[in-house]
């Protein structure tokens, strides 16, 4: 039955050089390399040894982000990472001042971010029917709840044993072990939501889910890894923070989802589900972390770097909607 | 200009960027006449209706209402001029009223209050004429299909229209529904309003129309009397070339049985049905729209739980739990609403065609990205899709060749039954052809089919076996030679569902 009329369909791919220059991902190296220039021209003090000294404070919401970016590219959204990581510091604290083992409290901070990704999963996945956002709203009052009555009255708990947390604040020649696992876990979120059958099942979600459904995609099978390993990398942040402060208190992590939600859309993942990749959230959250460090070292105002970051923000969602007007306008021409 | 005409454009040229969609067509309405306007998908048929309506504006020729020169600067120009149009698809809005529907952007308003019971009223009283069985303070939402449309013309006579064009207004009805249609039609015409009636069924045209206008490669091909015409003669005139067979049906030496389901139901949308199919033969699946045959075919699937009865495929009892282990063992399904269930319209043709698949040539969990390509150009080459390459969205295609990117994604997989959804809806003619030779062909090849649909003549023309429900029920089972348009409908429409015909 092959092809009465003989026309052949072409299956030959565009060069990957022109995409890559022509896409939202060359914009914001451009836009990186731009910032960096602006830090240098802005601060005396912005150099690379210091760049790597004050840059953890800030990576550890890229935790956030890569996970975060699963989620949007479904067209969901979990606002509740922030109170897990806070629920989680304060349990790796409390744990941490018995006298466990260090490597007691990673399990401990990891276990109770994983198991708040579960139960976020299990609502999710039972009641389809119920909006995400609406959800891990109602989970971000309880997680955060939960840490406060443990906490008690004085809002606040201090690590005892600050041996292991420093441990985690260290560095490798120069570079802090945080960016070495930013970086091994971007690669490997990279390759899976690019590379892999499941990144491809998470786009399909995202774009049409009744079409992934009918082409025995398991839905809710992959929604449920997703939200867990949320949960899980709340965890891993939370470790981070700690090791940065020594303690936890009811603010810990708090707007922490927001940031991460604004690094992804920035990177150009669409919130409403089966655009962008985690090449562009990573560049993205690099550009938000070094201006953070050099407005940060000329005491600009954390506030300002908010309001910055809320224009670049809007800029980079409507930026693509001008292009498209743009070309259009001429095309009509 | 001649006074016999209502409406009349005279070399229409429309230019979109890139492609000529209308090319010095013409058209002529007479007052108080039903004229059909037809042609394949793509033939500028909607681009046409767009440029009377005021919603497109065409770079060159004329157009008289009544005699007199118009140019309309948008839709709110057609419509004081009294053109107004019914969509295939319903544009309600399904929370409101159906009064609040049908006064959408021209209220009754005094003191800048909207009247409401002078609206309902109102209402009613169009409602009234076409002997509409609900009320205007019904919620849009709760309505049929029909009824909704009813709501729909209802709209277009409350703005006084006297030229309303109807765009494929049959396409979700079901027969009854039909026929219902085809009496308000009557009746408006009677009244004397000017209808503009776009189908691509031929029993529509027929049935209402009195003269036919046919589009083909956004030209004009001609007009012809409707008495004088047979399907051969318009069928021609739509595909530019012959149609010597439009029903391929191939002989083919039935085999084993396939697939066998006993007594399955599930509360609420069918019960107790039961049916086989064997290797190289089409089984037709056939009854009024919401008789229950896509819930059927969803439950042997496992898209949906049937709450009892047994699936047995090659005779061993399966246990799907989810649609892909009803993949797995080789029963694919080619879902009813393809931009919806059946592609990602916003993907590449080639991602959609391997999106089932891509598992099976992953390594490590990695896509295999070439084989991929490799894979969708030689299936979607072999469905003659007619594109230009693998990597264009499936909704540049039109309907007909989006249902071949669906059939090249079941090709993809391993299949042993293949169940195709109304395959041909709102596909054009030309198209259909090709789908029923593709059909023909799996058939050959011995796979076994199921063909769900509600087009008589096509189930007629190439099913081996003909089953019919109705509200949730199977009502008879009719081999080729027994079933007429006749037997069927009596099976689709019996109320009182008791089993007749072949035992399961």
């Amino acid at each position: 039955m092959a092809g009465k009329s003989g026309r052949t369909i072409s299956n030959k791919p565009e060069s990957p050089i022109k995409k890559i220059i022509f896409s939202w991902e060359g914009i914001l190296i451009l836009v990186l390399i731009g910032v960096n220039i602006f830090c240098k021209w802005f601060s005396e003090y912005y150099n690379m040894f210091n760049l790597l000294r004050q840059m953890p404070v800030y990576l550890a919401e890229v935790f956030l982000m890569m996970p975060m970016a699963f989620i949007l590219v479904m067209g969901e959204i979990d606002i509740s990472v922030g109170s897990i990581a806070c629920l989680s510091a304060t349990m790796a604290c409390i744990v941490c001042n018995t006298g466990a083992p260090f490597i007691v409290v990673i399990l401990t901070a990891l276990a109770v971010g994983t198991l708040c990704g579960v139960i976020n999963a299990t609502i999710l996945t039972n009641f389809t029917e119920l909006p995400p956002m609406i959800v891990t709203l109602s989970t971000q009052i309880i997680f955060r709840g939960i840490a406060e009555i443990v906490l008690g009255s004085g809002g606040s708990i201090s690590a005892a044993n600050t041996a292991g947390f420093k441990a985690l604040g260290t560095k490798v020649g120069k570079v802090p072990i945080i960016l070495f696992l930013v970086a091994i876990l971007a690669v490997i979120f990279a390759i899976i939501l690019g590379k892999s059958t499941f990144g491809r099942r998470v786009y399909a979600i995202g774009t049409n889910r009744l079409t992934a459904h009918y082409s025995g995609i398991h839905v809710q099978k992959i929604r449920f890894i997703i939200y867990t390993v949320m949960g899980l990398m709340a965890g891993l942040c939370a470790l981070f923070l700690v090791s940065t402060s020594y303690g936890a208190n009811t603010t810990t992590g708090t707007g922490f989802e927001m940031d991460a939600i604004a690094m992804a859309v920035f990177g150009g993942i669409s919130s409403t589900g089966g655009k962008g990749n985690l090449a562009g959230g990573i560049i993205s959250a690099f550009i938000i972390v070094c201006l953070r460090v050099g407005l940060g070292q000329r005491n600009v105002h954390a506030q300002v770097i908010l309001l910055i970051l809320g224009v670049l923000l809007i800029a980079a969602v409507a930026l693509p909607n001008l292009i498209g007007q743009l070309r259009r306008a001429v095309k009509k021409q | 200009m001649s006074e016999e005409y209502i409406l009349e454009l005279k070399g229409i040229t429309k230019i979109f960027p890139g492609v000529k969609a209308l090319n010095n067509v013409q058209f002529q309405l007479k007052a108080g006449e039903v004229h059909a306007l037809m042609g394949e998908n793509g033939a500028g048929k909607s681009t046409f209706i767009k440029v009377i309506t005021g919603v497109h504006k065409a770079e060159e020729g004329e157009m008289f209402l009544n005699g007199q020169k118009v140019d309309f600067k948008g839709p709110r120009d057609a419509q004081a001029a009294g053109i107004a149009a019914v969509y295939q698809h319903a544009t309600s809005y399904p929370d409101l009223t159906v009064a609040e529907n049908i006064f959408m952007g021209h209220e009754i308003i005094r003191h800048g209050m909207i009247q409401w019971g002078a609206m309902n009223k109102e209402a009613n009283k169009l409602l009234q004429r076409m002997n509409a069985d609900f009320d205007a303070t019904a919620e849009m939402g709760t309505l049929s299909v029909a009824q909704q449309q009813m709501v729909e013309i209802a709209k277009c006579l409350s703005t006084n229209a006297r030229i309303i064009i109807f765009d494929e207004p049959t396409a979700s009805l079901t027969r009854s529904e039909s026929e219902e249609l085809y009496r308000i039609i009557d009746q408006l015409k009677a009244e004397g309003v000017s209808i503009i009636f776009i189908s691509h069924r031929f029993e529509d045209m027929y049935r209402v129309a009195s003269r036919v206008t046919v589009f083909r490669d956004s030209q004009y091909i001609g007009t012809y009397d409707v008495d004088g015409i047979t399907n051969a003669d318009l069928i021609k005139a739509m595909v530019g070339r012959e149609i010597t067979d439009l029903f391929p049906k191939p002989d083919v030496k039935i085999g084993e049985e396939v697939l066998r389901v006993e007594h399955l139901s599930r509360t609420g949308f069918f019960k107790d049905v039961s049916f086989a199919v064997h290797a190289g033969e089409i089984l037709g699946f056939t009854g009024l729209v919401g008789a229950g045959r896509t819930e059927v075919v969803e439950s042997v699937c496992a898209i949906t739980r049937a709450d009892s009865g047994n699936v047995y495929l090659e005779g061993k009892e399966t246990h799907f739990q989810s649609p892909s282990d009803a993949m797995d063992a080789g029963i694919i399904l080619l879902p009813e609403d393809r931009q919806k269930e059946g592609l990602i319209m916003s993907w590449g043709l080639g991602r959609n065609v391997t999106l089932p698949v891509i598992e099976k040539y992953a390594k490590n969990g990695l896509n295999n990205e070439k084989k991929e390509r490799e894979l969708s150009k030689e299936l979607l080459e072999e469905v003659d899709t007619k594109a230009v390459d693998i990597f264009q969205p499936a909704s540049s295609l039109s309907g007909g060749n989006q249902q071949k990117v669906v059939v090249a994604k079941a090709l993809a997989q391993e299949m042993k039954v293949v169940i195709m959804d109304e395959p041909t809806k709102g596909v054009d003619v030309g198209a259909k052809a090709e789908i029923y030779a593709i059909m023909g062909d799996l058939a050959k090849q011995g796979y076994a089919i199921i063909l769900i649909s509600s087009e008589m003549p096509e189930i007629l023309g190439m099913a081996d076996r003909i089953l019919v429900m109705c509200n949730g029920r199977k009502t008879g089972e009719l081999s080729r030679d027994e079933a007429t348009q006749e037997t069927i409908l009596e099976l689709a429409m019996e109320k009182g569902a008791t089993t007749k015909g072949g035992a399961a």
